[in-house]
C-alpha cells in the first residue's frame, strides 16, 4: 500500500520534473543559426579551400611531393635565356582530388606561405572544369578555371567567397 | 552592442586571427589594378547585452562566432508587431463589441423578419440557420488545423531548442516565425499525388479518411464556444460528444486494413484497442462533474461553475479539492490517448510500425487524418474548458477581467489546455503496449471508479 502511492507520487514528481525541464528549455534561445543570413566563422585551424600566392611562389615542387592525392601541378617559370627561375609559370589546384588535408601547406617553404588553407567552407563547384583551378601568370589573383569546351580560362561561377582573401596564420 | 572584452576568454576568437600584414608585400596581388586585397573584418559577434558575453557560451570549439544579430532582421520587427497587432484588436474588439452571441441573435431576428415578410416557413429559417451554424463549425474545425499544427511546429521547435518555421510568408520581410508554414503545406499536399495502393481495397481505402474526420466535425455541434454559444444546445451533449468522436475508431481501423500493410494493419488495430480502452476512464472521470452539476448540457455545466469561494477562488470543478484535480488528470490523459499522440502514439508509432494506419495514405487523404487528430485536440481542450474550467468564467473576480467576454476566456482556456497537448506530446517518450493497457485498466479506471464515490460523499455531506 505504501510502495504503491510512493510509485505514485515519485512518478509524478518525475512527470512533473521532466514537464518543467521542456517548459525551461522552450524560453530559451534557439542554437539554430540561419545559415545564408547568419553564418559561422571556423575555428582557426580549420581547412577551408587553398588559396595560392604566385608572387611569393619559390616553385620548389615539395607541395606536389607532400600532395598525397596528386592535385596540385606546376610548371616553373623561364627568363628569357630558356633556364628555369624560381617562379612559377602556372600552378594548378585540383578541388576534385584535394583532400583538405594541409600537408602541401606544412610542406611549403616560403614565409608566408604560398598555398595555404583559407577559412572559406562555401565550396560550391558547378561544372566538373571548374574544380582544376589554375593560376598563371599575370593573370588576377583569384583562380581561373580552364574550359574544356571553350579552351579559355573563365571566372568560376560556383565559387562564392573564394574571392576574398582569407587571412593568413603564418 | 557592446565591444568584445578583452579579458572575457569566451571571445578571443577575432583577436587571434592575425590580419594580413603590410611588412609582407608580396602578399599583395599580382594584378596591378586591384592595389589591396580586400581586408580580412573578423565579423563582430552576437554578445549578450546584459553581461556582454558570448550568447552561445555552451560550444568551446565550433561554432564560435554568429554573424548578424536575428532581431535585426526586418521580418522579426514586422511580426513583432503583427502579433502585437493581432492580440491587441482581439482585445479590443473583445471589448468593445462583447458578446458575438448577441450579434448571431440579432442575425436571426433579421432573418426570420426577412423570411416572414417574403412568407416563407419557419422551417426554411431553420434550414438556413442551421447551415450558417454548420459552416461556422466546419471552418472552426479547418481553422484550427492551420493554427494547431503551426503552433505545434513552433512549439516543438523551441522545446528541442530550434526554431522551426522561419521563411515562410512573404519574401519582402512578413514572413514571421513562418506563419504561411502550413498553409503553403496544405496547398503542397493538394497538390501531391494521391497514391492508392495495388494491394488497397480501394473503396475502403478511400473512405476511411472521411469515416475519421466526419464524426469529429458533427461531435462539435453541442461544443460550447462562449456563453450560449453552442450550434446545438443538446441536454445529453456530453454523452453525444462521446458517442460521436467514438465512431473514428471505425475509420482507423477501416484505414489500417483496407491499405493491403501489416504495418497498417497492426497499427489499426492498436488504434482501436487503445481508444476503446482509454474511453472509459474518460466517461468515467467526467461523471463527478456531471454529478456536480446535475446535468449533461455542457451549458449548465459552464453555469454550475459561475460565482466565487470567499468572492476570490472561482467555483471551477478543477478547484473542489481531490475530486476536481482527480478528474481532471484522468481526463486529460485519457483525452491525449484518445487523440493518438506521443506518449500514446502507439497506433502510429513510427519506429515499430512504419507511421500506423496512414502508411500507405498520401496527399489529401493523409493530410485529412492530421486534420481530424488536431480537430479532436481541439475538441478536447474545448471540454477541458468547460468542464473543469469554468467554461467562459473570468478566473479573477475582479472589473477588467470580468467585463472581457466569455468566448474570449473560453478560447484562451482552450489554447491553455491545446498548449499543455503540445507540451505534454514534446516531453514524454512512447508507452509500450503494455504499459498503455496496464496504464489505463489498472490505475485510470479504478481511481476514476474512487473519484466517483468521493464525489457521491461530497454530495451526500458538503454539498447538501
Amino acid at each position: 500500500m505504501i510502495r504503491y502511492f510512493s510509485n505514485i507520487a515519485n512518478n509524478t514528481k518525475a512527470l512533473i520534473q521532466g514537464h518543467w525541464i521542456t517548459l525551461k528549455y522552450m524560453f530559451k534561445p534557439a542554437v539554430t543559426i540561419h545559415y545564408p543570413d547568419e553564418k559561422l566563422v571556423p575555428f582557426e585551424m580549420f581547412r577551408g579551400a587553398l588559396l595560392f600566392d604566385q608572387q611569393v611562389c619559390i616553385s620548389c615542387n615539395l607541395c606536389v611531393k607532400a600532395c598525397p592525392s596528386n592535385c596540385i601541378a606546376l610548371e616553373n617559370a623561364k627568363n628569357e635565356t630558356g633556364k628555369k627561375i624560381a617562379k612559377v609559370d602556372w600552378y594548378s589546384i585540383d578541388f576534385g582530388k584535394c583532400n583538405f588535408c594541409r600537408l602541401c601547406e606544412e610542406a611549403c617553404p616560403t614565409k608566408p606561405k604560398s598555398v595555404w588553407h583559407s577559412l572559406d567552407y562555401e565550396v560550391i563547384f558547378v561544372k566538373r572544369d571548374e574544380m582544376v583551378r589554375c593560376w598563371k601568370k599575370d593573370f588576377p589573383f583569384i583562380g581561373k578555371y580552364f574550359d574544356r569546351k571553350a579552351q579559355d580560362f573563365k571566372d568560376p561561377e560556383g565559387q562564392v567567397s573564394i574571392h576574398d582573401v582569407q587571412p593568413r596564420r603564418s | 552592442m557592446t565591444a568584445p572584452n578583452p579579458e572575457d576568454k569566451k571571445v578571443p576568437q577575432p583577436a587571434k586571427v592575425p590580419e594580413p600584414v603590410a611588412a609582407t608585400p608580396a602578399a599583395a596581388p599580382a594584378a596591378a589594378p586591384k592595389a589591396v586585397p580586400p581586408k580580412y573584418v573578423p565579423p563582430v559577434p552576437v554578445l549578450n547585452h546584459k553581461n556582454g558575453r558570448l550568447i552561445e557560451d555552451r560550444f568551446t570549439t565550433w561554432p564560435t562566432q554568429v554573424f548578424a544579430n536575428r532581431w535585426s532582421r526586418p521580418g522579426f520587427q514586422w511580426g513583432a508587431g503583427m502579433l502585437v497587432a493581432i492580440f491587441g484588436g482581439l482585445a479590443v474588439t473583445g471589448i468593445v463589441v462583447g458578446e458575438l452571441a448577441t450579434w448571431a441573435d440579432k442575425f436571426y431576428a433579421a432573418l426570420s423578419s426577412f423570411a416572414a415578410s417574403k412568407g416563407l416557413s419557419a422551417l426554411f429559417v431553420e434550414g438556413v440557420w442551421t447551415m450558417i451554424k454548420v459552416l461556422i463549425v466546419l471552418h472552426i474545425v479547418l481553422i484550427n488545423g492551420l493554427w494547431s499544427i503551426w503552433w505545434e511546429r513552433k512549439i516543438s521547435a523551441h522545446i528541442q531548442s530550434r526554431v522551426g518555421p522561419t521563411y515562410a510568408g512573404s519574401p519582402k520581410g512578413w514572413n514571421f516565425h513562418g506563419w504561411a508554414q502550413t498553409a503553403i503545406d496544405g496547398i503542397k499536399l493538394l497538390l501531391k499525388e494521391d497514391i492508392t495502393p495495388a494491394a488497397a481495397d480501394k473503396w475502403v481505402h478511400a473512405l476511411a479518411p472521411g469515416l475519421v474526420v466526419a464524426p469529429c466535425i458533427i461531435a462539435f455541434a453541442p461544443v460550447l464556444f462562449g456563453d450560449n454559444m453552442a450550434a446545438a444546445s443538446l441536454d445529453i451533449g456530453t454523452l453525444y460528444i462521446f458517442a460521436v468522436a467514438g465512431i473514428s475508431v471505425i475509420g482507423i481501423v477501416m484505414a489500417g486494413w483496407a491499405s493491403g500493410n501489416k504495418y497498417s494493419l497492426l497499427g489499426g488495430l492498436r488504434g482501436a484497442a487503445q481508444i476503446v480502452s482509454y474511453e472509459l476512464p474518460r466517461g468515467f472521470s467526467v461523471v463527478p462533474v456531471l454529478m456536480f452539476a446535475g446535468s449533461l448540457d455542457l451549458q449548465i455545466i459552464s453555469n454550475a461553475q459561475a460565482g466565487y469561494w470567499h468572492g476570490i477562488i472561482p467555483r471551477w470543478f478543477i478547484f473542489y479539492p481531490v475530486v476536481g484535480q482527480i478528474a481532471f488528470v484522468i481526463f486529460l490523459i485519457s483525452s491525449v490517448a484518445e487523440t493518438n499522440r506521443t506518449p500514446f502514439d502507439i497506433p502510429e508509432a513510427e519506429s515499430e510500425l512504419v507511421s500506423g494506419f496512414h502508411t500507405e495514405y498520401s496527399g489529401m487523404k493523409w493530410s485529412i487524418f492530421f486534420l481530424a487528430e488536431y480537430a479532436y485536440v481541439l475538441l478536447g481542450s474545448f471540454l477541458l474548458a468547460t468542464f473543469f474550467l469554468g467554461g467562459g468564467a473570468s478566473p479573477i473576480n475582479a472589473a477588467p477581467f470580468t467585463l472581457i467576454p466569455s468566448w474570449m476566456w473560453m478560447l484562451g482556456k482552450a489554447m491553455l489546455m491545446m498548449f499543455v497537448f503540445l507540451w505534454v506530446r514534446w516531453t514524454l517518450p512512447r508507452f509500450r503496449v503494455d504499459q498503455l493497457m496496464d496504464f489505463t485498466w489498472k490505475f485510470l479506471l479504478p481511481w476514476s471508479f474512487v473519484n466517483i464515490a468521493i464525489a457521491g460523499l461530497y454530495l451526500a455531506f458538503w454539498f447538501k
